[in-house]
């Protein structure tokens, strides 16, 4: 879907970023990430020609993206920035109906995406249709970027830090509301961060930079079981690495099936992570917990020691 | 950059200003040239150096008075006590700026007569409002979190003032009474026509007859004064830092 | 002190007090036996006595008792105290005139303490509108009772108001003045603008115009206006002689041409440099986000950039029609009529009305367009926005 060839930019004598090479495929979720001034936003921007690309080929569906008119490639894909970027002179409803207007839309079918869109993201349509940006809260505000960005359904979506600003409680339920938009419109998103918890939350395809290169990429669990060096460890946090790769995995993959002995008298739900199950167990003071489905129906059982043991699975 | 070099510009137009104010004489065959006409061509009532002394007295005179008042009136307003009087102050200070400094000239005459001291209390009023809406800003502006940690660290309201809030707003204030200087410059000028007698003299005289020669000579002199003091100002060590 | 009370509103209190020790203490009108000579100066009790003086100072006392517990409706009294106050001032100057006028030619002025308590009543209404949260219409809508007053009180009493005779004399002179005035004022603002704009925009997109043209627009400004009114005689004047088709155009060494030059010069500083500075602060974020959606340049330019830069382009248009207001003044020097003539006809005949009444409407005019194009910047603010 999305490719880039041995991709250099420099300004002046400095190389922001240096020979990377990446493919994103349709669908997936890619994550840059890596310390301020690592080139991670410099090679999203080259991605929708914000920034031109001094050496290499990024192409678009195969095809060079020089080869399109830089305004075409950008309403082809959604773009949604950190300071949110929403035109503070415009409601909510014509700063989320932008795009489809530049596409020169009739105004009966941007009105009804609009309406469509902020129903999507839990925005309604009384209430906020005709706020000023400046009335709105920064997840609000966030989801109207998103929703802008949105607006003309495109096939790639680039979002350069779009929760960076956000507080810890906010940005963790956008992240969730982000990895549930994505189950449902497939969409190939390039997300840019510097955060590393979030990057490991979202991302299908984690992308690591550091100075211009990309050090190491794969999926997180790859990462973060077989760190190429010791910057990458650095950035997955060290000590904590046993418990953000448990937050990754999900109770049912180490659960056994229920066995003869009377069920353990703490639950969680087989979607909850390893690391919510650990926490639970620490916090009750059990060894052994009783997993349930989705209607609170038993379905295994996870003890202490299956959850520390071996890697069998994944 | 050097001290010396910091100060070239500045000391270049004073020299350039002395040098035009003590040597117009010398240039008569360039006024002559473009004031052909004329019998007389260097105004000769009263010498340059007269006039520019004049001049900048009035200014002068006129700006540490403005600079006095404005600065206090804008630290009392924006004191505790004071407090009560800083919309009104800061109101004033901005619809006064709408004043046309003609007027205000004009306006002073029928009150206090011909002469140089209705220009120096026009220039007085006129050159308060910049240096009051300044010093307002700049004392406003300073972030809050500065304000409270002096405050927390157990410094008296006076030691603020003088540690904390004036040395942060000063290249404002100074931006205040550069504004007003030059505006006042310039303004003072006009003052001739009510019969104070300063650089001004001679664009009058050249204007009523026709000559001019002399409104040169006053305009290249005003300029030049109005040019140096701008460039001094914008030399301040205050007024680049930051 | 209970909640509900507040303590003493200082600044009420304090402008009371200093209009009645004004009111008082200075002289409220002049006579003078005819035009040129100088007047007497009356104070209050000069024309009504000592009772009558004590009895106008009733209100003012007044006043500041409200002042000291200033609860919401007392405030609210004060404020129509005030408004009958200034209404007041134009019924004094007529009991004034009829009481000391005796002759045809005898002219009654108005002295320092009409101005100094007409200055403080302004402010303690300035004041009271801020504290009642009353909108800027309603504070202007306050002034008209004053203002009818002040009609009426011309229509019948005030023959002898110097000003007045002043105005009278030359009606007709007045009247082309003011509109000579707006029209210099109209065209080297509009001038400036379109001016102003297109050489903003080019030092956004070349440096270079940026570096030189800020230079040279200081320089410009830093040179006081009446020199360069005067500096643009010469070169018009011999361009007028030499180039027939600038003659033919009315372009002469004096007049307007050299006016409308130096305005336009002097209007250019604060009209390119607020344009530029409005177009340079709109929010980054905003225009990354402008063209990574795929706007082109000129969409940019027009959807978002200008509407934004608005605000602060209509706050450089304000500043430079005040300004240019006061600078049409001085242009009168060199022959470019307007009400500056006024002035220094005056100034020249020792007229000090005549001057009054070329300064005072030169001040109402700068108040108005200040206060108009004010209105112009908030109405135009987009949803509130900063």
């Amino acid at each position: 879907m999305i490719d880039l060839i041995h991709v250099t930019r420099r300004f002046g004598a400095a190389t922001a970023v240096d020979d990377i090479s990446l493919s994103v495929a349709q669908g997936e979720l890619c994550v840059l990430v890596g310390t301020s001034g690592c080139g991670k936003s410099t090679t999203l921007r080259m991605i929708n020609r914000l920034i031109e690309h001094s050496e290499g080929e990024i192409h678009i569906d195969g095809q060079q993206i020089r080869r399109f008119r830089e305004e075409t490639l950008r309403r082809r894909m959604g773009y949604a920035i950190q300071s949110t970027g929403l035109f503070p002179h415009w409601t909510v409803a014509r700063n989320i109906g932008l795009v489809p207007r530049l596409l020169k839309w009739p105004a009966t079918r941007i009105q009804a995406r609009v309406e469509e869109l902020m129903a999507l993201l839990g925005l309604s349509m009384e209430a906020f249709a005709g706020k000023y940006p400046h009335q709105l809260s920064g997840g609000q505000a966030q989801r109207v970027g998103v929703a802008r960005a949105l607006a003309a359904d495109p096939d790639i979506l680039l979002m350069d830090e779009p929760f960076g600003a956000l507080d810890p409680i906010t940005r963790e339920s956008l992240q969730d509301e982000l990895r549930e938009l994505q189950a449902r419109l497939h969409k190939t998103i390039v997300f840019v961060t510097h955060d590393m918890d979030e990057a490991l939350r979202l991302a299908d395809h984690l992308v690591v930079m550091h100075q211009g290169r990309i050090v190491q990429q794969g999926r997180p669990l790859e990462l973060l079981r077989e760190p190429a060096d010791d910057f990458v460890e650095s950035l997955l946090g060290g000590e904590d690495r046993g418990l953000k790769e448990a937050a990754l995995l999900p109770v049912s993959q180490r659960m056994l099936p229920l066995g003869p002995r009377l069920l353990a008298r703490e639950r969680i739900g087989q979607r909850a992570s390893l690391r919510e199950a650990l926490s639970l167990m620490l916090w009750r003071h059990a060894e052994r917990l009783t997993v349930v489905d989705d209607d609170d129906l038993p379905v295994g059982e996870l003890s202490l020691r299956r959850l520390v043991g071996a890697r069998s699975d994944d | 950059m050097t001290e010396w070099r910091r100060w070239a510009a500045p000391l270049g137009w004073l020299a350039l200003l002395l040098a035009a104010t003590l040597g117009m004489g010398q240039l008569e065959g360039l006024f002559r040239w473009i004031e052909s006409d004329s019998r007389q061509v260097i105004y000769e009532r009263a010498d340059f150096l007269t006039l520019l002394g004049r001049h900048l007295l009035v200014v002068s005179v006129a700006a540490v008075l403005a600079i006095l008042m404005g600065v206090g009136a804008a630290i009392a307003a924006t004191r505790r006590w004071g407090r009560d009087f800083l919309p009104l102050v800061s109101q004033l200070a901005s619809i006064g700026q709408t004043f046309p400094p003609v007027a205000v000239l004009a306006l002073a005459v029928p009150v206090l007569g011909f002469g140089t001291l209705p220009i120096i209390v026009a220039l007085l009023l006129y050159g308060l409002l910049p240096i009051v809406r300044n010093t307002l800003a700049g004392l406003e502006g300073i972030d809050p979190g500065v304000m409270e940690a002096a405050r927390g660290m157990g410094m008296s309201g006076g030691q603020i003032l003088r540690q904390v809030e004036l040395p942060l707003a000063a290249p404002v204030i100074l931006a205040g009474i550069r504004t007003s200087v030059t505006i006042n410059i310039a303004t003072a000028a006009i003052g001739a026509t009510v019969g104070a007698s300063n650089l001004g003299d001679p664009i009058i005289s050249g204007i009523v007859n026709g000559n001019t020669a002399y409104v040169v000579q006053g305009a290249l002199l005003i300029g030049l004064l109005a040019i140096s003091v701008d460039s001094l100002f914008s030399r301040l060590p205050i007024a680049t830092r930051g | 002190m209970r909640p509900d009370m507040p303590g003493p509103n200082v600044v009420l209190l304090t402008l009371s007090l200093v209009a009645l020790a004004a009111w008082l203490g200075l002289d409220t009108v002049s006579l003078a036996a005819n035009r040129i000579v100088p007047g007497t100066g009356y104070r209050v009790f000069d024309v009504i006595g000592v009772g009558g003086a004590l009895a106008t100072s009733l209100p003012w006392l007044a006043l500041a008792g409200l002042a000291w517990r200033p609860a919401r409706h007392r405030l609210a009294l004060a404020l129509t105290l005030v408004v009958l106050m200034l209404s007041a001032l134009p019924a004094w100057l007529s009991l004034s005139a009829v009481t000391l006028v005796d002759s045809a030619q005898a002219r009654l002025g108005i002295g320092a303490g009409i101005w100094v308590v007409l200055f403080l009543q302004l402010l303690a209404m300035i004041e009271l509108r801020r504290r009642l949260d009353l909108s800027r219409l309603i504070g202007w809508a306050l002034v008209l009772p004053a203002v009818a007053s002040a009609g009426l009180c011309l229509a019948r009493w005030l023959e002898p108001l110097a000003l007045w005779q002043e105005y009278r004399g030359r009606s007709g002179q007045f009247l082309s003045a003011v509109g000579e005035h707006l029209l210099l004022v109209g065209v080297a603002v509009g001038t400036s603008l379109a001016l102003g704009v297109c050489l903003a925009l080019a030092m956004r997109r070349w440096p270079g115009v940026q570096r030189a043209g800020f230079g040279l627009l200081n320089v410009l400004q830093t040179i006081p206006s009446i020199a360069l009114f005067g500096l643009l005689l010469a070169p018009l004047a011999w361009l007028s002689a030499n180039v027939d088709w600038l003659a033919a155009l009315g372009v002469s060494g004096i007049g307007r041409a050299p006016a409308l030059l130096a305005l336009v010069g002097y209007s250019l500083l604060p009209m390119v440099r607020n344009t530029f500075v409005a177009l340079e602060a709109v929010d980054a974020g905003v225009i990354d986000a402008a063209r990574g959606m795929g706007m082109s340049r000129g969409q940019v330019l027009r959807q978002v950039r200008l509407p934004l830069a608005m605000p602060v382009i209509l706050e450089g248009i304000r500043i430079t029609t005040v300004q240019a207001i006061g600078l049409t003044a001085v242009a009168a020097l060199i022959g470019a009529g307007g009400l500056g003539t006024f002035i220094f006809q005056g100034l020249g005949q020792a007229a000090m009305d005549l001057v009054l009444l070329g300064a005072l409407p030169i001040l109402l005019l700068a108040l108005l367009v200040d206060a108009l194009l004010g209105a112009l910047t908030d109405i135009l603010r987009p949803g509130g926005a900063e």
